[in-house]
């Protein structure tokens, strides 16, 4: 791993065997399904929901900085602790709670390499017990919305670029119009099919192996310096609420250093429900 | 129940589940899904001689554990029950009986094979209405 940009930012499963009784480290499973985490998970570890923990009940937005520091500090999680995200499906809401964690400055985070799948396939210990932390002191600052998430203004904005840079991390099947939600998903949640004028479609999974571990750096720059998503650029990446984008961010800004990256969480659920605005769509069935 | 077990009966309905397959003879194959955490059920319903009551009820599905466990939980729950009781049964009750304070954050996972199985009766209901329509035809 040390060939990414900030290889620090990645664990592997030996490491956090060896960490599992740190006190600075705290273990944190996201993932799709709310009753994974029960069937089993790595010793220590605590589950952050998505939903429940970290959107705003009622906005259509993230926690705020008091929810935040309320949250973290229930989770016995103080400013300076070592937090590791891990997950289901090559790490999907790992990487969505670390760019979370992310909008409010945390400093050390973490995602385990290979997450859920990784740890199990390697016949790693699992329990039941749900840990019970003391409850720490969490201050936070208000969150930066600024640098690290797009909003629709500012996408439109950046289409009035001479070369919009934009991501497109759903499946081919979504960019093209052909549906609405990923092959196998059921197809509603948005009016249009379609894509972002401009977009290039490099779906998101496509950043990980089989065995859910992340791709070589010289892989990743392969994949993405090859449809123009070069280091240069203002990036935005999108998906349909922005958790599979928030994966690519954490690839193009953590494994391959871009410094400007953002995700448009209001995504396809925004964009292609939206009055005024134009898609493209290349799919004519 | 308290919270944990709620969660072990949910489990125990996802990694066992109860009436899961396909249905030999069912009057309704319906399929159903939702989109933002890749739940898909298909309920089999098959109705008793009098059309009133559910003589057989079965599912398949793929997706998350809430999803699955609810199917197995609701079709457990109204084997033999009067069609009228898919009627009475409302998305609040089934979040109540799978354990609201777990299932809160995925309503829609866990009223799912709800939803699917009011759609069957609906379907049986209409391809009641137009088979009588001919035979009075």
């Amino acid at each position: 791993m040390a060939e990414y940009a900030n290889p620090g930012v990645l664990v592997n499963t030996a490491w956090v065997a060896d960490h599992l009784n740190d006190p600075n480290v705290r273990l944190v499973e996201s993932n799709e399904d709310i009753l994974l985490y029960d069937t089993g998970h790595i010793p220590g570890a605590i589950k952050i929901d998505w939903v429940a923990d970290l959107n705003d009940p009622v906005t259509r937005d993230y926690l705020d900085r008091e929810r935040f520091e309320q949250l973290l500090g229930a989770k016995g999680i103080s400013n300076d602790t070592t937090v590791v995200f891990y997950g289901d499906k090559n790490n999907w809401w790992a990487t969505y709670a670390f760019w979370v964690f992310k909008l409010f400055g945390h400093k050390d985070a973490r995602i385990l390499n290979g997450g859920r799948a990784k740890w199990i396939a390697e016949g790693r210990e699992l329990t039941k017990t749900v840990p019970n932390y003391p409850v720490a002191t969490y201050r936070a600052p208000e969150r930066d919305d600024r640098r690290i998430r797009a909003f629709r203004d500012q996408v439109m904005e950046h289409l009035k670029q001479a070369n919009p840079t934009l991501v497109d991390v759903r499946s081919p099947q979504e960019f093209s119009g052909e549906k609405l939600h990923m092959p196998e998903y059921p197809q509603e949640g948005t009016l249009r099919g379609g894509h972002i004028p401009g977009a290039q479609n490099i779906p998101w999974a496509q950043a990980a192996n089989a065995d859910g571990t992340f791709k070589s750096r010289a892989e990743l720059e392969e994949l993405y310096q090859g449809k123009g998503i070069t280091p240069d650029k203002d990036v935005i990446a999108y998906c349909r609420i922005g958790e599979r984008s928030s994966h690519t961010w954490f690839v193009l800004t953590y494994l391959l250093g871009y410094p400007q990256v953002r995700n448009y969480d209001g995504s396809w659920t925004e964009w292609g429900n939206m009055v005024g605005v134009p898609i493209e769509k290349t799919y004519q069935g | 129940m308290d919270r944990q077990d709620i969660i072990d009966h949910l489990l125990d309905h996802y990694e066992t589940p109860r009436y899961h397959g396909t249905l030999a003879g069912a009057d309704v194959v319906m399929p159903g899904g939702h989109p933002d955490c890749g739940d898909v059920v298909t309920i089999y319903l098959k109705v008793d001689t009098t059309g009133q009551f559910i003589e057989g009820l079965a599912f398949e599905g793929e997706g998350c554990s809430v999803s699955q466990a609810a199917a197995s939980i609701l079709a457990e729950m109204l084997q033999g029950a009067p069609l009228t009781r898919v009627d009475e049964l409302e998305f609040t009750e089934m979040i109540d009986t799978l354990g609201r304070d777990v299932v809160k954050s995925r309503q829609r996972c866990a009223t799912l094979a709800l939803g699917t199985l009011k759609a069957a009766v609906a379907h049986y209901r209409k391809a009641q209405q137009r088979e009588q329509a001919l035979t009075d035809g």
